[in-house]
């Protein structure tokens, strides 16, 4: 009996024994090699002697995607993919910047309504079929269609008729897109959209198979099933293991694309997906932990890579309750008592920036707003804000008592607890924290009845401060601050129609220095990407927009040199 | 006459699944619609026409009642749907999927504890009092008490990270993948019965049968297999049913810190997402489960107990 | 030379509340074929007495002295080697049938193992003897009755095949501690009556344990009387009851019910309790309960032994007999 158990012990230590350094499970820590220096070719690609034999290239994707079909995609696991899968009739650069897609040029009316794009005459679809106009018109048709149940048709309202379409009043037909001939298709809007181009890019404006959608339904999408006209063809999705794209040699830039094989992860836990980085497994990861910021920058530093994002982070105000319906002061106050510089620095600690405003630096060469405040010393703010503070009928004895609501996360905590204890110190306010699951949590927003303080981000959508600036409008879904502003909303009305793109980021800038003068939200910073990049791999850039197409990626050999050092 | 009262057994408890199995998809199905928020509510709002559209398609603007009634009537026919979230796949491909990896690394995890569990108990009777005894149970209190969350980084930072003998996540069926999801998931179990079986194994040993069949001669290993084995393990017996049920039907956290494909994950970002489908599909397929699991035990039961399969039979 | 030979013999138990003597230097022989009966109160230590040569002690017992089997000392045996003995040259019945099977295995198991084990007997070899067997011990239908399991059977059924089992190997020594106590009056009777026939039938000794004095005056060749983990007296069947010389004895005699006396008025029990064994009296154990005790018995009784071979622990003596210690 004894016997039997020293031996089933003795079975499970094999288990984890056996095989040594090196195995199938990536490079052991400790024996990280290096890559070789790159070399360019004079056209800018890389030479082929720097490159590694196996051009396979794993990515932490996050969540597991929702879905394949282009038209209902949404969150960035799944768009992620599709841009590798198809191509628009824009496309986007490794650097974020919008370059010819399918489309070899397009025309853009005066009025800035009608955009015609003028197709290449070689494109084909993953199986050999030809790829034309009418399924870039059948793409869109499709995605506005109400049958397709498309949420992601929301991006594709500026189209004529698109919201007409979508409530179902008018057929499909009747949308503001027409073909032309075969290589020739037209676009009308609502109104001037400078943005428009960017969208064509994204995965609700791609194409799809016609044939094959009609023939599969709601199956088209699976490995085996799914056409597609991007660089990479989808081979394998297992759902929450992996999802394996190889490269579609009948895309038109096939020759120059490197990389054979994506596999792209699910990391649904962030500690986790370091740890399969670490272990080799994972080249890219979605996220780093905010607790491990410090260790991987230690550690990792020339794989821990972080980088500006388009999403500002900051707090909202209910302008519809007590204690903030018409209290600028009060607002004020606690906007300027708020030290950005701290939280960035030792609470988020990512290289996130400290914000004055909504929108974040760096969208398609916006310049934010900025307050006189954000050029004084924190003291001065403090002084100020008591001023205010007392101005607004609260003092020392008569204490604000306010709540900070946010939904259930470290970082939501960690923030609001500073914000709280920053109020406490300079105007001695008593806040308490609040934390909910983010549905009850965005429940308890829109219906403004409970929240007087909350925790509120934006990732925009598209690469245009529009974005941002939309949700504050009177009336819109997610303006849970209960913000009306005629002046603001006449804003933007003319930022809608305005052509003249000097003249509408000035109209952008004036809507955002109203609202910021409303004092509705309290900016704390504005997004960074982090993540731990793999040396070898190459052929990316950092962007605002945050995304990689793995098409223009590459991956390193290893440096002799480096393997010589370890074993002098 | 045995074999007719166990059919007959089964037949009873399986007619008596289907009020509970309803009285589970009434409470579950409006459990899951009294949460505030439902699957197309997000940060970023859908326009009214959107909006609108989805909710007729996914009849979600009809009366409660009316759609409660639908999907029963869906049900019955054993399809659970759509997935609200995941919208490639439907409720039945998705529990397909995920079921076979979480009992297999659930049995897996109950196979090795039982026999890991029932082994150091007993050793640990044996050896009553001794240091060996405290020690092995000083262990196991160990096991019991360290969540698996830390443990499993733990795993993984030894034995992937640094040693890179194992992957530190992902799943492909291999056994190399399911060594540690299992060994993390049996830890605490294998220490819960060892405790079990020591505590029943001082008591069995205590017993006047078993210092009949010391008297009869026979070595003290044949006592310990014939005689108090079987005794010793049947409150394991009674631990295992719902013990085996949680463990197969997948945890969560196993489940993210693995990155393992498993039914449990699906549960949680089903409630999460108000993924109405998902969450009551898996909420029913774990109340099959669980009640089939508890049959099976109280066949085991029956079969370990003579006194218990006699009493079956009258 | 005697089968069983047991001298000096003490078994200690560590409780918390301290060390209890539970047998103390018992010395005496079991002589092939004979049947010894060793009867006393509950707690005298007659059952710890045979469990402890038998390597049966709970755990925190311990044993010393000497116990040869065959001069063999069963007390320096190793457990592999006490196992040859066991259940094949010494058997034991159990007081309480009703806990003494395994309640989980089949009779056919807990019967066959034993002959499968010490005589290597086949599965159906072993089988027909312990059907044979069950009929030794009249179980009715005992190829059926081989199938079931112990809660089937009836507390004297069960009794029968605790019998039955002990036979198996037809040992040489029979150790049968109080074997119908926990039965029904009349399933006793024939329980006893049973051993002592098959005692006969098979020409092995027999050491029967029993409270019971009467109980055992039939089958009986030789009696020792214990009390308080010593042995009081010591006889023939005759000598006990025709002239016992210890007065805890004579106490024993008078609480059995014979049909020689006249009334249930002299049927008396001896008044008090046994002594307690964490704290023996000074002197004789049984002096608090003895109706005869004088001022001599603070001091510790000697043995006497009569020529017959018979003793007593008692400043009474033995008439023609000799004071063997002190």
């Amino acid at each position: 009996m004894f016997a039997r158990s020293c031996s089933v012990l003795c079975c499970v230590m094999a288990l984890s024994a056996c095989g040594d350094g090196q195995n199938d499970f990536g490079r052991p820590q400790g024996k990280r090699a290096q890559p070789v220096q790159l070399v360019l070719l004079e056209d800018g690609r890389p030479a082929p002697e720097v490159l590694a034999e196996e051009q396979v290239v794993y990515r932490g994707n996050g969540e597991e995607p929702e879905t394949l079909d282009p038209h209902l995609a949404q969150g960035v696991p799944a768009t992620r993919i599709l841009r590798d899968l198809f191509e628009g009739l824009t496309a986007e650069s490794a650097a974020g910047d919008l370059v010819p897609g399918a489309a070899l040029r397009w025309n853009i009316s005066r009025d800035a309504r009608t955009y015609t794009f003028y197709l290449r005459r070689d494109l084909v679809w993953s199986n050999g079929d030809p790829l034309r106009a009418d399924d870039f018109v059948y793409g869109l048709q499709r995605a506005i269609d109400p049958e397709t149940n498309s949420s992601a048709a929301r991006t594709l309202l500026p189209i004529l008729n698109a919201r007409e379409v979508l409530a179902g009043e008018l057929p499909v037909e009747e949308l503001g897109i027409s073909l032309l001939d075969e290589f020739t298709m037209q676009i009308t809007l609502t109104g001037p959209t400078p943005y428009f181009l960017g969208l064509l890019a994204s995965p609700v404006a791609f194409p799809v198979h016609k044939g094959n959608v009609e023939a599969l339904g709601d199956q088209f999408s699976k490995p085996g099933n799914l056409i597609s006209n991007g660089a990479f063809v989808l081979t394998e999705w297992t759902p929450r293991v992996s999802i394996v794209l190889e490269k579609n040699p009948r895309y038109r830039q096939a020759e120059t694309t490197l990389i054979e094989r994506v596999v792209y992860t699910p990391t649904e836990d962030r500690a986790a997906e370091v740890k399969q980085f670490r272990s080799g497994a994972l080249d890219w990861t979605n996220e780093v932990p905010n607790n491990q910021f410090k260790w991987l920058q230690a550690n990792y530093p020339d794989e821990l890579v972080t980088s500006p994002w388009m999403g500002s982070y900051f707090l909202g105000f209910n302008l519809t309750q007590e204690p903030f319906i018409d209290n600028p002061s009060l607002r004020m106050a606690l906007i300027l008592s708020v030290d950005r510089q701290i939280i960035t620095e030792k609470v988020t600690q990512f290289g996130e920036k400290p914000s004055f405003a909504l929108v974040p630096p760096g969208i398609d060469g916006y310049v934010p707003f900025s307050p006189e405040y954000a050029d004084w010393a924190q003291e001065e703010r403090d002084h100020e804000a008591r001023r205010l503070y007392e101005q607004a009928g609260y003092s020392e004895e008569n204490p604000l008592r306010v709540e900070i609501r946010y939904n259930t996360s470290d970082n939501n905590k960690k923030i609001a607890l500073a914000v709280a204890s920053m109020w406490k110190q300079a105007l001695g306010v008593n806040a308490t924290l609040v934390n909910e699951e983010f549905r009850v949590f965005l429940q308890n927003r829109e219906q403004k009845l409970v929240t007087q303080v909350f925790s509120a981000g934006w990732i925009s959508d598209y690469n245009d401060p529009y974005s941002f600036l939309e949700m504050f409008r009177t009336g819109h879904g997610r303006n849970d601050y209960g913000y009306s502003n005629e002046t603001f909303d006449a804003l933007l009305d003319e930022v809608g129609t305005e052509r003249v793109r000097a003249r509408r980021e000035r109209l952008m800038f004036e809507a955002e220095r109203v609202l910021m003068s409303d004092h509705v939200i309290i900016p704390i910073f504005t997004y960074v990407t982090k993540r731990l990049v793999n040396p070898h791999l190459k052929g990316w850039q950092n962007n605002v927009m945050d995304h990689h197409p793995t098409q223009t990626m590459f991956k390193l050999k290893s440096s002799e040199m480096s393997s010589a050092e370890k074993n002098p | 006459m045995k074999q007719a009262g166990v059919f007959r057994h089964a037949a009873v408890r399986l007619l008596g699944l289907i009020p509970t199995l309803l009285v589970l998809i009434t409470i579950a199905f409006f459990l899951i619609r009294i949460a505030p928020g439902g699957p197309f509510d997000a940060e970023k709002v859908l326009p009214p026409e959107i909006r609108a559209n989805l909710d007729a398609n996914y009849h979600l603007d009809e009366p409660l009642l009316q759609q409660y009634f639908r999907y029963l009537g869906q049900i019955v026919t054993g399809d659970f749907g759509p997935s609200f979230q995941y919208k490639d796949w439907t409720v039945n491909e998705l529990i397909a999927r995920g079921f076979p990896v979480s009992a297999t690394i659930g049995g897996l995890a109950m196979a090795l504890a039982f026999v890991l569990g029932t082994l150091i108990g007993t050793f640990a009777a044996l050896k009553q009092n001794s240091v060996i005894d405290y020690s092995v149970m000083g262990v196991a209190m160990l096991g019991i008490s360290i969540p698996n969350f830390v443990v499993a980084p733990l795993l993984i930072l030894g034995t992937a990270v640094y040693a890179g003998w194992l992957p530190a996540g992902g799943w492909d069926w291999s056994w190399q993948r399911m060594v540690l999801p299992v060994v993390t998931l049996a830890l605490p179990v294998v220490a819960y019965i060892a405790r079990l079986t020591r505590g029943s194994m001082i008591e069995v040993l205590h017993s006047n049968y078993i210092r009949t069949a010391r008297a009869k001669g026979l070595p003290e290993r044949q006592v310990i297999r014939r005689h108090a084995f079987k005794p010793a393990i049947l409150p394991v017996i009674s631990y295992m049913g719902p013990a085996t049920a949680a463990l197969i039907t997948g945890s969560v956290v196993i489940e993210r810190i693995y990155s393992i494909p498993g039914l449990g994950s699906y549960f949680v970002q089903g409630a999460l997402n108000r993924d109405y489908t998902l969450v009551l599909g898996v909420v029913i397929f774990y109340g099959i489960v669980i009640v089939v699991l508890n049959f099976i035990v109280d066949l085991l039961y029956a079969w370990l107990n003579p006194r218990i399969r006699y009493d079956e039979a009258q | 030379m005697p089968l069983l030979s047991i001298s000096n013999l003490e078994v200690e138990f560590e409780t918390a509340e301290g060390v209890v003597k539970a047998v103390n230097g018992m010395t005496f022989d079991v002589f092939e074929g004979e049947t010894l009966a060793i009867v006393g109160e509950s707690g005298a230590g007659k059952s710890q007495l045979v469990l402890s040569f038998m390597g049966l002690l709970a755990e925190n017992g311990s044993v010393s002295g000497e116990a040869k089997f065959r001069g063999e000392d069963l007390l320096q045996m190793k457990p592999r080697e006490l196992n040859r003995i066991r259940g094949r040259h010494i058997a034991m019945i159990f007081q309480d049938p009703m806990t003494s099977l395994n309640p989980f295995l089949s009779i056919e198991k807990q019967m066959t193992e034993v002959v499968r084990h010490h005589q290597g007997l086949s599965r159906e070899e072993a089988r027909a003897h312990a059907v044979e067997m069950l009929r030794a011990v009249r179980i009715p239908d005992p190829e059926e009755r081989i199938k079931q399991y112990p809660h089937e059977y009836s507390g004297g059924m069960r009794q029968r095949v605790m019998i039955a089992i002990g036979l198996l190997c037809a040992p040489e020594l029979l150790i049968a501690d109080e074997p119908s106590t926990a039965l029904d009056v009349t399933v006793q009777a024939q329980i006893t009556e049973l051993v002592g026939e098959l005692r006969k039938k098979t020409k092995m000794a027999l050491v029967l344990i029993t409270h019971d004095l009467a109980a055992v005056a039939e089958i009986s060749d030789r009696i020792i009387v214990m009390y308080a983990g010593e042995a009081v007296e010591t006889g023939t069947v005759d000598e006990i009851f025709y002239s016992p010389q210890h007065p805890y004895t004579r106490g024993l005699i008078a609480s059995v019910p014979r049909l020689d006396r006249i009334s249930d008025d002299e049927l008396q029990a001896i008044p008090g309790n046994p002594p307690n064994l964490l704290e023996l009296p000074i002197g004789c154990n049984f002096r608090d309960r003895c109706s005869e005790a004088t001022e001599q018995c603070l001091e510790r009784p000697p043995v006497w032994r009569a020529t017959s071979g018979r003793t007593s622990r008692c400043f009474q003596g033995i008439e023609g007999g000799e004071i063997v210690n002190e």
